[in-house]
């Protein structure tokens, strides 16, 4: 069908939050002030993150899974696994029962792609029908979707975000922002009881684990650290049992079917034991039972992998567990009664969990969308902010394979950084620069982002060159990387475009595959959005001359009003590239309108903060001493963190 | 970039880091990128960049090692710091990290996380120490309105916190190892 039904303009689009989980989706809206979720008549508010390759056709959720025993190469399961991966990654073989494209098969080399009949799927377009399956759910309840947010663990790297976010675009959706699942979760809690505090929100989902302390005060969600393994979930506790039941039933070599039916009933078990002590099986003409107590003993060593993750967003947070407010359960997993006892010992608090741990991060994330969009949450003057952080270091590998770290994990985005780097050869023309994301030391044990090399520098001693590397990360959390040769003055800027992920020309490629008339639709979808941003940027720059009038120059407003009459007018024609260019235009003429308002926003801010300045006089009278111990014991997480090991 | 300028905070080592916390959020509660999401792309870029330059700044100024640098650096002395070209501390100094770190190689050998407690201690009472010596090297400099000349003191004090300050954090990864 033709994505630009989106613009559908008789129903006023609504934002939506969506949760692209390993296991299951959710998609959720804000409906009269408050989050909910979108049901569809057979299967609830769940989707299974299930998507069928059939002969006839594609399938999703539920019926897709139904397909699941008897097509397993066909039916991708946790598709959220292989995001971002490369088709040479050893973690991917192990994922499953899959068929994979070599080398000469797939279009892309070096992304991961699955064989299903006679073609290759890559997991961005496995992604891609998932979300798609959910923007028609979400349209069937509420009429139009507007912008989406979608949510990714907060410790997926660079390369699984943008494959997160080529999904989104791909199945048409407008991406507001792609937001980390335990700060959705606790702006789901959050707002619900408005409270001040310090919280760590523990997400176990079905193929990720994420923990994040966070700090609320007055609206403000500030992410103070944020750790957690990207290969870690209730996945791996099905794998576990699903073995156990395999060697129980005295199956030596089992196949994809039989491996999927293990897993199957595996799941069954697990979900039985959450509230009852014994569960059995069945598979084939095999039959068992297991305890919870055994079961126990299987999954633990999944359980205490999370425990140094939050040992150590604890530490990196500066904070003690006896201090924190609350701890927030999230994912499926934490229902699992060994998982919460864990949480509970290692923190020594009992773990919230009064909304249901499989919605809240989509109820975060509608939440988000709405304030994003300035809809009824920012209309009913919910002053609500998040700051969140990197999770992995950003850096450059450099001479001898050490990774520099430019940006460090847990730098609050946006953000950038500068580095300078020189020649360590004579008449060295050409800088490779290799980006890497992690914390070890060396850069071949870190990921491998992007390479890219400079070229064209003229011959100069050793050392001579200087070259200026310069980070910056968004609010979605992706990078960007420029150098510069400054003695040159020869540049070069890269969307880190991942080692592992899609070209842009592959991208437009598949966007164009997915519609049903390529060229023409694309046109008319580019026309449609050409339009919605034209209206957008009239109806603010209005509202900035409104509010601005004091700051406006003689004559300025008058060239303002030219440019939006003939942006007006350019919205008018069927002409995409026309209306880009008044949009510009505009843009253009405005620019130092709109310097002045952002220089007297910033003066209005530095001067709200007089009253403490009052604080400061007293404090500074402290002097220094009083200053630098409580800076040593705000940067080490206080005194009582001593006696603790 | 002058953090202490992007904050507009007093240039001092000794700083009031609850005010430049405060003043961090409200800078960014003017400026972050959600706050500008449906406006014209030049407020977007704007909004972007100085976002950005705010969260830098917080950053420089909130840990004590950059927040030297910077003061030292917009004092004249750029091509003076950087740990490369910074003299290394004293003899007698070095003596002390090198016992430390032996102490903590033997703890960590033998698994002690009591003796690795000691070496936390000890790396955070010598980075205590780097610190107010040099606050005590750099504030008055900076309230008699001294510069360069004056300033030079402060570069060995610095290079003691960068080594206290790598050892405090050897020392809180063995801590890691052991739990």
């Amino acid at each position: 069908m033709p994505l630009f039904e989106i613009f559908d303009p008789k129903a006023k689009p609504r934002p939506i939050g969506i949760d692209l989980g390993t296991t299951n989706s959710l998609v959720a809206y804000v409906k009269q002030g408050r989050p909910t979720v979108v049901t569809d008549c057979n299967s609830g508010a769940l989707v299974p993150s299930v998507v069928f390759f059939g002969e006839q056709g594609t399938l999703v959720g539920e019926l897709a899974r139904r397909q699941a025993p008897e097509h397993p190469r066909e039916t991708i399961v946790s598709v959220k696994r292989f995001m971002g991966r490369g088709a040479d990654d050893a973690e991917t073989r192990r994922l499953g029962p899959y068929e994979f494209a070599g080398p000469d098969e797939a279009p892309n080399r070096r992304v991961v792609s699955f064989k299903v009949h006679q073609r290759t799927v890559t997991p961005v377009e496995v992604s891609a029908e998932i979300l798609k399956q959910l923007r028609d759910n979400a349209r069937d309840e509420i009429g139009s979707v507007g912008p989406a947010v979608i949510t990714v663990p907060a410790y997926f790297d660079d390369a699984q975000r943008e494959a997160t976010k080529y999904a989104g675009k791909l199945a048409g959706l407008e991406v507001l922002r792609l937001l980390n699942e335990p700060t959705a979760a606790a702006l789901a809690y959050g707002l619900d009881q408005k409270q001040n505090g310090t919280f760590l929100v523990f997400d176990l989902g079905g193929g990720t684990f994420d923990v994040t302390v966070l700090k609320l005060e007055d609206g403000v969600f500030q992410v103070k650290s944020t750790g957690g393994d990207s290969a870690l979930g209730g996945d791996d506790m099905d794998r576990a049992l699903a073995e156990k039941i395999l060697s129980d039933a005295h199956i030596e070599r089992a196949s994809p079917e039989l491996v999927r039916r293990a897993l199957d009933a595996a799941r069954a078990v697990k979900h039985a034991l959450t509230d009852v002590a014994v569960a059995g099986w069945e598979l084939g003409d095999a039959k068992g039972e297991i305890t919870r107590e055994q079961f126990d003993v299987l999954v633990k060593p999944t359980v205490d992998r999370t425990i140094g993750p939050v040992r150590r967003a604890l530490r990196d947070a500066g904070v003690d567990a006896q201090e924190l407010d609350g701890v927030i359960l999230v994912g499926g997993a934490t229902r699992t009664p060994i998982v919460r006892q864990t949480v509970e010992r290692v923190l020594g608090k009992e773990p919230l969990a009064d909304i249901d741990p499989d919605q809240v991060v989509a109820l975060g994330a509608a939440v988000q969308a709405d304030l994003l969009a300035g809809e009824q949450l920012a209309e009913a003057g919910e002053d609500v902010l998040l700051l969140d952080v990197v999770p992995l270091s950003l850096g450059i590998e450099t001479m001898g394979g050490i990774a520099d770290k430019i940006i460090p994990r847990n730098t609050t985005i946006p953000t950038g950084a500068r580095a300078t780097f020189t020649t360590y050869a004579d008449n060295q023309t050409g800088f490779e620069i290799h980006v890497v994301q992690g914390e070890r030391e060396l850069a071949s044990d870190c990921r491998s982002l992007a390479r890219f090399t400079l070229r064209g520098i003229p011959p100069m001693p050793a050392g001579m060159a200087r070259l200026e590397v310069t980070f910056k990360v968004d609010a979605d959390g992706l990078l960007r990387v420029h150098a510069i040769e400054t003695t040159t003055g020869k540049e070069q800027s890269v969307d880190v475009q991942p080692t592992y992920g899609l070209t842009e020309d592959e991208m437009e490629q598949m966007l164009l595959d997915a519609l049903d008339h390529g060229e023409e639709d694309l046109l008319k979808r580019r026309l449609a959005e050409g339009r919605v941003e034209a209206e957008r940027v009239i109806l603010a720059t209005e509202k900035g001359l409104r509010d601005g009038k004091a700051l406006l120059e003689t004559g300025e407003e008058p060239q303002i009003r030219a440019a939006i009459d003939a942006l007006h007018a350019a919205t008018r024609n069927a002409d995409p590239d026309a209306i880009r260019v008044a949009t510009e235009a505009l843009d253009k003429v405005t620019g130092p309108f709109a310097e002045r308002r952002m220089n007297d926003a910033i003066a209005r801010a530095i001067a709200g903060r007089n009253v403490e300045d009052v604080d400061h006089e007293v404090a500074a009278a402290k002097g220094v001493d009083a200053h630098v111990e409580e800076h040593e014991q705000r940067r080490r997480g206080g005194p009582e963190e001593k006696g603790s090991s | 970039m002058d953090p202490f300028e992007t904050l507009a905070l007093p240039r001092r080592f000794g700083l009031d880091l609850k005010l430049a916390e405060a003043r961090h959020l409200e800078l960014s509660k003017t400026l972050h990128p959600d706050r500008y999401v449906g406006a014209p792309p030049n407020e977007r870029r704007l909004a972007l960049s100085r976002a950005v330059e705010v969260n830098e700044a917080w950053r420089a100024l909130r840990d004590p090692i950059k927040r030297a640098e910077a003061i030292l650096r917009l004092s004249g002395l750029e091509a003076e710091v950087g740990e490369t070209r910074e003299p290394k501390p004293s003899g007698a100094f070095l003596m002390e990290v090198m016992e430390a770190r032996e102490a903590l190689e033997e703890a960590k050998a033998s698994r002690d996380a009591a003796r690795v407690e000691g070496v936390v201690r000890e790396a955070r009472a010598q980075l205590g120490d780097a610190e107010r010596a040099l606050a005590r090297a750099i504030d008055p400099v900076l309230d008699q309105g001294g510069g360069a000349a004056e300033l030079r003191a402060a570069i060995p004090l610095l290079g003691r916190l960068r080594y206290a300050a790598r050892l405090l954090e050897e020392a809180r990864n063995a801590e890691d190892d052991l739990m």
